[in-house]
């Protein structure tokens, strides 16, 4: 099955390219780049906790992201680095939103979640300033890092661009990657469906074809894995000839490594005639793991019971003809 | 009302336009351009301090 | 060179017929609507291509207004579905779009009664849209956008009815590809349509394709053919 295909050869990729996800010596430094170490090394954790929930124990795949997560924790000192990030940088949120990726894979550290729960107590913490998608997140990762949220969810969503439901055609890049994390903190990374409202579902349904189609057009190919993990997310499916095509084009874009390039930008760059590994770490991590993902996903969606996915409505549409 | 000459005349000329092309158009390339969006006015530049740091020492004259 | 010279005149007089069109639509004044053919402002093999390009939207204000189309402009719009009858082989669009104009030229020949009953009005085959994605079925009927009437019924009509909220899809597909012509036609046809989902917020999509695109006569017709169509009297 191709949509399976792609998540082994996305898997591949990043087996064999793990050790760009370690953390070197400006995991902590004062002037180090968060995005470039501990962002990518808490994505990393999150695909992999949520592909380990899609596959059944005795799957290669299954052994092969266990086997990255025990990794990715020994890159965190089983966990004694995020105590440690807390009191050099007490207010930053983002060592809780990768801890909580290593906390919803089982991996925990005690006393972490005992003296983060001392911060998120505070006003100043609860008003922090920051984009509402992202304020969901942190709700998320208080959540699962056995904290007690420090807002409200619905209140949250209320704020996003998809908790307004938005006039479809105002869909750019900021508002498709804001959407598409509002539901993976919704559905705790696809794992509960039933956590996006139905009026957003219906939304969803009516509108990710459109996106789709012109992101996949756009050659954005990683916004287009996240939107495909999306429609894996959802109460019910979209139609599968929606999918079919998607995950075509998807995988079209793969290159012989199994890496996929964020965008098509880095294709030009790569030239006409590129080797099988053509992309800089940097240019195709995240959406190389956001295929593996959503792969994932759409895999265990499929496989769901049938009287699980039919309770859908039907999905006619119109007066018939 | 033109003659049937002068009619069968001008289709011929017109004939040299491909007309089905226009009524049968192939869909243009999609353009593609996201907005962007400028930092707040008068906001920290880029978490370099440049509205607080102090001002670059000049080496002194004579 | 003599080809595209050629091409480039047909263009311009499809724009000033359009302009005119759109004038008429705004204005209620339907005799604006074919200054461009009545005042020997093109040749005639032109402007005769040119109302075949723009189609039976050249006489849609006297549909949508509901007053007699002016003979000068109705004998050019005869004359141009006479010279250029689809081949046997034609695209189905060119098809349609023949057959459309057809329809038209018989409801302004006989006003008040509306075509004879007689007269075979057999439509051109439909099958090609039977099994046709989102995308293609939004393009090919936004090239069709004149039969997006109120009442009009054919073929056509019957399959966008009964896909609502594709043609919503790809009315946001045009939006994000930036092409007004398609989105502006899509949009005509969706104010037709039952089913459309609320959340498209089709009106101030509507404006978005005014504001973005309207500079151009033909994406102004069918957004004007779009704001007269909830008031228009059926067919």
């Amino acid at each position: 099955m191709r949509v399976r295909e792609v998540e082994e050869s996305a898997l591949d990729w990043v087996w064999t390219h793990r050790d760009r996800f370690a953390l070197g010596d400006d995991a902590l430094a004062a002037d180090g780049q968060v995005n470039r170490t501990w962002k990518p090394l808490g994505e990393l954790t999150q695909v992999c906790a949520s592909v380990s929930r899609c596959t059944p124990p005795g799957d290669p795949l299954h052994t092969r992201v266990s086997e990255l997560l025990d990794f990715a924790w020994q890159q965190t000192h089983r966990g004694e680095l995020f105590p440690l990030m807390q009191s050099l940088e007490p207010f930053a949120t983002y060592p809780l939103e990768v801890y909580a990726a290593f906390a919803s894979a089982g991996l925990r550290h005690p006393g972490y979640e005992a003296s983060a729960a001392v911060l998120t107590r505070t006003r100043g913490w609860r008003l922090t300033e920051q984009y509402p998608t992202r304020r969901l997140g942190v709700l998320e990762a208080e959540r699962r890092s056995g904290i007690d949220p420090h807002g409200d969810v619905p209140q949250a969503l209320g704020r996003t661009w998809l908790g307004g439901l938005p006039e479809p055609w105002t869909f750019e890049r900021a508002a498709g990657y804001a959407l598409t994390h509002v539901v993976f903190h919704l559905t705790d990374w696809g794992r509960t469906p039933r956590g996006v409202p139905e009026d957003l579902a219906d939304y969803l349904l009516h509108w990710l074809p459109p996106w789709l189609d012109t992101c996949l057009d756009a050659r954005m190919w990683d916004l287009s894995c996240e939107l495909l993990a999306v429609a894996a997310s959802l109460p019910r499916p979209p139609e599968p000839a929606v999918l079919e095509d998607a995950w075509q084009r998807v995988a079209a874009a793969r290159a012989g490594s199994g890496a996929i390039p964020e965008e098509g930008a880095a294709q030009d760059a790569a030239g006409a005639d590129p080797g099988p590994d053509p992309y800089d770490f940097a240019d195709c991590y995240h959406s190389t793991l956001m295929a593996a993902f959503a792969a994932a996903l759409a895999t265990a969606a499929a496989a769901r019971p049938p009287d699980v996915r039919q309770a859908a409505r039907p999905a006619g549409q119109g007066a018939p003809g | 009302m033109p003659s049937k000459d002068k009619v069968l005349e001008e289709v011929t000329r017109t004939e040299n336009i491909d007309i089905d092309a226009v009524l049968d158009p192939a869909e243009p390339d999609g353009v593609f351009r996201d907005s962007r969006e400028c930092a707040a006015l008068a906001l920290q530049s880029g978490g370099t301090s440049l509205l607080l740091s102090p001002p670059t020492p000049r080496p002194k004259k004579g | 060179m003599e080809q595209s010279s050629t091409s480039a005149l047909l263009q311009g007089t499809v724009l000033d017929l359009a302009s005119d069109v759109v004038s008429a639509l705004r204005s209620g004044d339907h005799a604006r609507a074919g200054s461009t053919l009545t005042a020997g402002g093109a040749a005639e093999g032109v402007a005769r291509a040119a109302v075949r390009v723009l189609g039976a939207d050249t006489l849609l204000p006297s549909v949508l207004l509901r007053v007699t189309p002016d003979p000068a402009q109705l004998a050019v719009f005869k004359e141009a579905v006479a010279a250029h009858p689809p081949r046997h082989d034609a695209a189905p669009t060119v098809m349609w779009s023949h057959w459309a104009m057809t329809r038209a030229l018989r409801r302004a020949e006989h006003p008040l009664t509306g075509p004879p009953r007689d007269e075979p009005d057999a439509e051109p085959d439909a099958r090609w849209l039977d099994d046709a994605g989102w995308q293609f079925l939004t393009h090919q009927l936004a090239v069709l956008a004149p039969l997006a009437l109120p009442g009009e019924e054919c073929a056509v009509t019957r399959v966008a009815r009964g896909r609502p909220v594709d043609v919503a899809r790809g009315f946001v597909r045009a939006v994000r590809r930036r092409d007004w012509q398609q989105a502006a036609g899509a949009g005509r046809w969706l104010t037709l349509l039952d089913g459309v989902p609320d959340t498209l917020g089709l009106e101030a999509g509507l404006d978005f394709v005014r504001l973005m695109g309207g500079s151009d006569p033909r994406v102004a017709l069918q957004l004007e053919a779009a704001r007269l169509m909830p008031a228009g009297v059926l067919l």
